[in-house]
């Protein structure tokens, strides 16, 4: 066989699996498409209602765009109720990240006794109904005369810890603690361990742990309804109780739309946080090659 | 800046494990020398290190440095650095930051600590990659980049935990230079801990033999190598030869035959160890021994490395392994004669 046939035989058979390789992106985009139209579809007519002063049946589009939506929900209190969903959402998170951190740590490197049966109980507040709970927790808050602002905070952070703790458990269970061991014989206090070594190397895990754990306040509905008693009214209570009457469509697509976006904000920020290889992701492989090119001469430039 | 280490009958158990991980240990480590801990795995070689470091109490007996007993010391503030398996360089700090970090968790300024550390990255030979991060380093830049962060903070003693070990032999040869250009720029106290004892050899003034929890003996090499005080540090160092019999007036009396040992070996019932390396095999021959030799018959020749390792077996049943020097050759069935250099021979009480 002369080269010319090599190469004859090499490009017969590379074309099947280029056809292949080109279906198969076909496939992955057209999935990616469904995906995100999965997604994008119930905010559609959110987004048209939002700007629509007149919207009547059979029209595809509304027949008359306009800021009645916008001026609606200001006026039905959603700016003082947006400011309440935030300062409680970041309360809660700024409480239970830090607590699902320390028992996440706690439970990972055996400081607890018990830990399997500890770990449930963490759990437990995800497996209980929370109108249940709620209610019976409710009666207990007032008979302590707890405050129903504390109140619902407290019982936020009940709900939010099992997600936080979860969120850490699996982070710590990757997490090598001679790395903090190293930084105490560098001459590094517990304090100085703590914010140069430990948080850095868990910041991608607490950023997803304090924006889950933000979702647990940013979207309750039933804990402030009844132990937050109306005196913390929040952006979910405000579009439930416009959307139970008729003709506010504009109004509720507003509140609706601007209950998505902080999230949103908040998904993409946490995304950010810690972005980027760490050393070990390297395979074994990777390390020998790299040894065997630049290691031997520790000033060449790779 | 080097300081001496001290331990005295240091214990450590940990929780419910049965066996004791460290038992009854003593070691004395002079300022500015090198002392290599070997052992097999598990023997409680890294706990040494660790309870030196203060990273985990010691259940029974004192740690001193340089005199002073550390307990109530917290390990940040020992002055003992620590070099570990894994280079264990902080992933969100470029490679100059990484050696830059002891002096600014001293309080130094970063343009302060940045300077101090380059001196550190320019000893282990890689000033012009302070500005890189840590993922764009090899296995063996890295582990000299943990050695530039470790002795940046000036410690009193330098602990090394395996510190080679990941690495391929040519690469463990260079940091052995590494570790020697160190030792000459800046004479630290050093404990480096391995299982390897060629390793062990090339870099230490002392070696401390270790096995289960226990410390069997810390010498000089060539003492470790050729007087070890058991059959278990000869094991350890790769012994081969182990023959039963009794020490009388200056001889080891065997059924082998009568072999001259050191000036001053008790007498009483001892196991004559001797390094295969060290006996020498004459070609076949019928002749009778001198008076050092001894009479067998080869039984097996393998390749050992670039050598040939000989087993020679005995009347009594009983044998002996030499490694025969490159080239020479025996073959199966030859009689030979094993002349055992009296300042090779140890005899090991039973």
């Amino acid at each position: 066989m002369t080269r010319g046939d090599l190469r004859t035989a090499s490009a017969t058979r590379a074309r099947p699996l280029r056809a292949r390789g080109a279906s198969g992106r076909g496939v992955r985009n057209l999935g990616v498409l469904l995906v995100v139209g999965w997604f994008l579809l119930p905010v559609a007519p959110l987004a048209l209602w939002a700007f629509a002063n007149d919207w009547a049946f059979p029209s595809a589009l509304p027949s008359e765009w306009g800021w009645d939506g916008l001026i609606g929900s200001v006026r039905q209190g959603a700016l003082p109720a947006l400011g309440h969903s935030l300062a409680l959402s970041l309360l809660v998170s700024a409480i239970a990240t830090p607590l699902g951190a320390m028992a996440a740590r706690a439970l990972t490197f055996g400081a607890v006794p018990w830990p399997r049966a500890v770990g449930l109980a963490l759990l437990a507040p995800i497996a209980l109904p929370p109108f249940a709970a709620v209610m019976g927790l409710n009666v207990i808050l007032l008979r302590a005369h707890v405050p129903p602002e504390m109140g619902l905070v407290l019982v936020l952070v009940v709900m939010a810890i099992p997600y936080t703790t979860f969120t850490m458990r699996v982070a710590y269970a990757a997490h090598d603690i001679r790395y903090e061991e190293e930084a105490r014989t560098l001459g590094a206090s517990r304090r100085n361990v703590l914010w140069r070594v430990h948080v850095p190397l868990v910041a991608p895990a607490l950023a997803r742990a304090a924006f889950l754990a933000f979702l647990v306040g940013w979207s309750d509905y039933v804990v402030t309804l009844i132990v937050g008693g109306g005196e913390v009214v929040t952006l979910p209570l405000v579009t439930a109780s416009i959307a139970a009457g008729i003709g506010n469509d504009a109004t509720v697509a507003v509140l609706s739309l601007s209950a998505i976006v902080p999230p949103l904000i908040l998904l993409a920020l946490a995304g950010r946080t810690g972005a980027g290889p760490r050393t070990d992701g390297r395979t074994a492989v990777r390390y020998q090659a790299f040894d065997y090119q630049a290691d031997r001469d520790p000033g060449e430039q790779k | 800046m080097s300081a001496g280490v001290s331990l005295r009958n240091v214990s450590k158990s940990f929780g419910s494990a049965r066996a004791p991980a460290l038992c009854g240990v003593s070691l004395d480590v002079a300022a500015g020398s090198c002392t290599v801990i070997l052992g097999p795995s598990g023997s409680g070689k890294s706990t040494i290190l660790r309870v030196i470091a203060g990273l985990d109490a010691v259940s029974d007996g004192t740690v001193h440095v340089d005199g002073v007993d550390v307990a109530a010391v917290p390990s940040e503030q020992r002055g003992i650095g620590m070099v570990f398996q894994r280079p264990l360089l902080f992933p969100h700090l470029s490679v100059l930051d990484n050696v830059a970090f002891s002096q600014r968790v001293s309080g130094a300024s970063r343009a302060e600590s940045r300077r101090h550390a380059q001196h550190y990255l320019d000893l282990v030979q890689l000033g012009g990659f302070g500005g890189r991060s840590v993922q764009a380093l090899s296995g063996g830049q890295e582990q000299r980049v943990a050695i530039a962060r470790a002795l940046a903070a000036a410690p009193r003693v330098l602990l090394m935990d395996e510190p080679f070990s990941a690495l391929d032999p040519a690469l463990r040869e260079d940091m052995h230079e590494l570790l020697c250009d160190i030792r000459n720029a800046l004479s630290p106290t050093i404990i480096l801990v391995t299982h390897d004892r060629d390793e062990a050899a090339a870099i230490a003034d002392r070696i401390a033999v270790i096995q289960a929890g226990a410390l069997l003996q810390h010498d000089t090499v060539d003492r470790i190598y050729h007087r070890p005080l058991s059959t278990g540090v000869s094991r350890l160092m790769g012994g081969l030869n182990e023959i039963l019999g009794h020490v009388h007036a200056g001889m080891h009396v065997s059924p082998l035959g009568e072999v001259p040992v050191s000036p001053g070996t008790p007498d009483g019932p001892g196991t004559l160890v001797i390094r295969h390396e060290a006996i020498e095999v004459s070609r076949c021959t019928e002749e009778e021994p001198s008076a050092s030799g001894v009479v067998g018959h080869v039984s097996r020749v393998r390749q050992f490395g670039p050598r040939r390792m000989v087993t020679v077996s005995f009347a009594d049943g009983s044998e002996m392994l030499a490694a025969l020097p490159p080239g020479d050759a025996v073959q199966n069935g030859c009689r030979v004669v094993l002349t055992l250099p009296a300042a090779a021979v140890s005899v090991v009480p039973l």
